[in-house]
């Protein structure tokens, strides 16, 4: 009976050290999470146009055309830094869809934001209460997101997006 | 120049320390000559630590190490803490201490000199092992390959005196305990008389109360520095490092009880082995950068897998002697109902358990991630609802646990206990009932309290009170007891009692807080040597003459384009008022003001805990 209290120590030792051994060698980087959502269906939702009320934006309206949707907000400062990469995708892809979804702003500093820094969004949704980004599994801003013909997530980045991870993250999947 | 001493000095060093580990087997030495060769390659080492210091200290920025990791225009005292500010400085700090305590250690008198030579070479072994680890992976000596003349700056976050002196005390504890190890295994080895147990005891004080006070001061830092107004967070370095400390204070207790002639060899062994086990498993988490936190150090696989080596190896080699030469005389245990034995049975039964759920949740994340490729975090909810409610009858069981007989189920005394637990109930209550009534502050405040009432009790009433050294020895237990009691009354208050108040405020705005008047002065920004430094002045009760100025802001440091928060405390004996400045918006600055009651009582309590490590090492 005790040899097995004994070995006990000897066991947890040898778990840990291959679940250890496992995270090392698969390469996961701690900043960079897996998405749950990832080549999954895009959440539903359904939010009104930061201009005009009555302009409703619903899942259904990106089916079929390439979507990349960015959660940003006038309070942001790292928002700020990838938002004129956005103006270069746009004129690089004309095809692609440009969601952007304004994350707990009042409206006035979301719409005096995107007058000064110029606005690259087709469409600018609004989420005041956070519940679209809960839905997206949002952890801080800025978060980007891109979704293919079908409404699956194939690509998700947190934090500003760089020319580099433009380059070869995303491109490559236009 | 400085570089090359260091390097070949720590590259010496780990050849002796081959050298004898070898000596066991091949080349025999008198005792003289062996520890004189210990003492030689402790000294070496430290050489090569104070190379890498002195290179800091002249801004040799032809020191790879140093180019990263320091600029010439910081003040001294962060050039000389930003040695270990990074990772290959620190491990070779790590390194440094371990020489230290095998210096120290070779000096030890009165023990068996076979018993003496095979722990040191054990010290040796781990010597050679993070040795290596230093020279092949995280070198701090190697040489920039351009010729430049500034350096990249030390991480603000850590320009801070406390932080400064952090580490090297917190790895006091935790390399501390790898001489509890080395003396475990050299005892398994040996498994002559008992005599080990008294060295062993001796160094497990001397450890747990460094990590004490480098916890402490870790959690300082954070109360002042991170500007959350909490003092601790469960981030998982917290963590790594709060698990050597239960662990090391069931040792500490089960060590106890060789005093009683009670001790359970087996138990305090693996009990040894667990606290450096803890220790390296800790490095490996941090140095790794397997998991994210405040702390976060810059992650490398390969250093990961040669740690991760290291503590398999000597993880392995610990729990592996221990069962193969499984010590077989053993006293049988006194267990009675309610006897000293039995009380620090269960006490360490909890520690250990305490211990093991705080494990869980740390490395829950990984195994999730491994499995599942999710990723999620334990934090704050699963400790606070896991470890306090493992912890408390075990400090119900403390506060009468000194006093217990080891023979015999009675108390001395036992109806002043009784009263006074019922006087004291019933005021606390009277006290809940007038204030805002919190379970947790409840049986917080009573057990704080009951602790240190009872540790009073059991001074008064079973010892004569003299103004000796004999009897400040005696008392001592209780002493340490009664610092925990202002801890955990610290704790309870300054967390569940926590007042929370937001403004947004111009500039000579006044404003009320705990009902005095605050008058917000003004914004000011000086340039400081290495940094910008943004300051919100703050005239703390103005109608009294003896009005307080506070100052809280932030700092950016030009060099590493970084904010830091800088909170302003106001310090009472009975509550710290904690000023943090928000961002401005329209001329309004956001502020947020906490009022945390007694939060001074936590450092006091940690203080009277170090103060009785201190004795209880000098007492026999």
């Amino acid at each position: 009976m005790s040899r097995i209290f004994i070995l006990t120590p000897l066991i947890v030792l040898l778990i840990i050290c291959i679940f250890s051994l496992t995270y090392l060698l698969s390469g996961k980087d701690p900043n960079k999470p897996p998405s749950a959502l990832l080549n999954k269906d895009v959440p539903i939702f359904e939010s009104s146009s930061l201009y005009n009320l009555k302009d409703v934006i619903k899942t259904k309206d990106i089916k079929n055309k390439k979507t990349l949707i960015n959660f940003f907000a006038s309070w942001c400062s790292p928002c700020k830094i990838e938002h004129p990469l956005f103006f270069e995708i746009r004129k690089k892809h004309p095809e692609l869809y440009l969601l952007g979804f304004n994350h707990k702003d009042p409206t006035a500093d979301a719409k005096k934001y995107l007058e000064n820094d110029g606005n690259p969004y087709h469409f600018v949704g609004v989420d005041s209460d956070g519940l679209i980004a809960l839905e997206f599994g949002v952890f801080g801003l800025p978060e980007t997101y891109l979704i293919n013909e079908d409404g699956k997530i194939i690509f998700k980045f947190m934090g500003p997006i760089t020319k580099d991870i433009l380059k070869n993250e995303i491109e490559p999947l236009l | 120049m400085s570089s090359l001493v260091g390097f070949l000095s720590l590259v010496f060093a780990i050849g002796i320390n081959f050298y004898l580990f070898l000596s066991r087997y091949i080349f025999k030495f008198q005792k003289q000559k062996f520890n004189l060769f210990i003492r030689f390659s402790s000294l070496l080492t430290l050489l090569s630590f104070f190379s890498l210091m002195y290179a800091y200290v002249v801004s040799d920025f032809s020191n790879y190490n140093v180019f990263q990791n320091s600029h010439s225009n910081k003040p001294l005292i962060y050039k000389i803490s930003g040695t270990w500010g990074n990772h290959e400085g620190s491990m070779l700090l790590w390194l440094s201490i371990l020489s230290i305590f095998s210096f120290f250690f070779s000096f030890t008198k009165n023990i068996d000199e076979s018993f003496q030579r095979l722990t040191l070479i054990i010290q040796s072994l781990l010597h050679i092992l993070f040795g290596l680890f230093i020279v092949f992976t995280s070198n701090p000596f190697l040489v920039n390959s351009i010729l430049i003349n500034e350096g990249l700056g030390l991480n603000p976050i850590l320009q801070d005196p406390g932080l400064a002196v952090h580490p090297p005390i917190l790895y006091g504890g935790y390399v501390g305990y790898s001489i509890v190890f080395s003396i475990a295994i050299a005892g398994l080895f040996q498994n002559t008389d008992d005599e080990w147990l008294y060295v062993a005891k001796k160094w497990s004080l001397i450890s747990w109360t460094f990590l004490t006070g480098g916890i402490a001061l870790g959690s300082y830092w954070a109360y002042y520095e991170l500007g959350w107004g909490g003092w601790w967070f469960w981030d998982p370095v917290e963590n790594i490092s709060l698990m050597p400390w239960i662990a090391g204070l069931a040792l500490v207790h089960s060590l106890m009880m060789v005093r009683g002639e009670q001790a359970i060899k087996k138990w305090i062994v693996f009990l040894s082995i667990l606290c450096f086990s803890l220790s390296v498993f800790g490095t490996f988490l941090v140095r790794s950068g397997i998991l994210t936190s405040v702390h976060s150090f810059a992650a490398d696989a390969s250093r990961g897998i040669f740690i991760l080596l290291i503590f398999f190896i000597v993880t392995g080699f610990g729990f592996l002697v221990f069962l193969l030469k499984e010590p077989k005389k053993s006293n049988a245990l006194n267990l009675l109902f309610i006897n000293k034995v039995s009380a620090l049975v269960i006490n360490n039964i909890l520690m250990i358990i305490a211990t093991l759920t705080i494990l869980l949740g740390t490395i829950y994340p990984i195994i999730i991630e491994v499995l599942y490729n999710k990723r999620i975090s334990v934090g704050g909810p699963y400790f606070n609802a896991t470890v306090i409610p493992i912890m408390i009858p075990g400090f119900l069981l403390m506060s009468i646990a000194p006093i217990l007989s080891w023979q015999t189920n009675k108390i001395q005394n036992s109806k002043k206990y009784v009263l006074g637990f019922i006087i004291l109930s019933i005021l606390v209550l009277i006290q809940s009932y007038f204030l805002d009534f919190n379970t947790w502050g409840f049986v917080g405040l009573l057990l704080g309290f009951w602790i240190i009432l009872a540790s009073i009790i059991a001074i008064f009433s079973s010892y004569k009170v003299k103004f000796t050294i004999k009897f400040v020895k005696i008392i001592n237990p209780h002493i340490a007891h009664i610092g925990v009691g202002i801890a955990i009354i610290g704790i309870t208050c300054s967390s569940v009692f926590q007042n929370e108040l937001d403004f947004n405020l111009s500039e000579g705005d006044k404003f009320i807080v705990n009902g005095k008047t605050v008058l917000f002065e003004e914004i000011e920004t000086t340039n400081q040597i290495n940094f910008q430094a943004l300051r919100g002045k703050f005239l703390f009760n103005i109608e009294k003459n003896q009005s307080k100025q506070i100052e809280a802001g932030k700092n950016y440091y030009p060099v590493s384009k970084m904010i830091t928060s800088e909170a302003g405390i106001l310090h009472q004996w009975n509550k710290d008022i904690y000023f943090i400045l928000g961002d401005q918006k329209d001329n309004e600055w956001f502020v947020k003001v906490l009022i945390n009651p007694f939060v001074s009582f936590i450092w006091l309590g940690v203080i009277i805990m170090m103060y009785s490590g201190l004795i209880a090492v000098s007492r026999r």
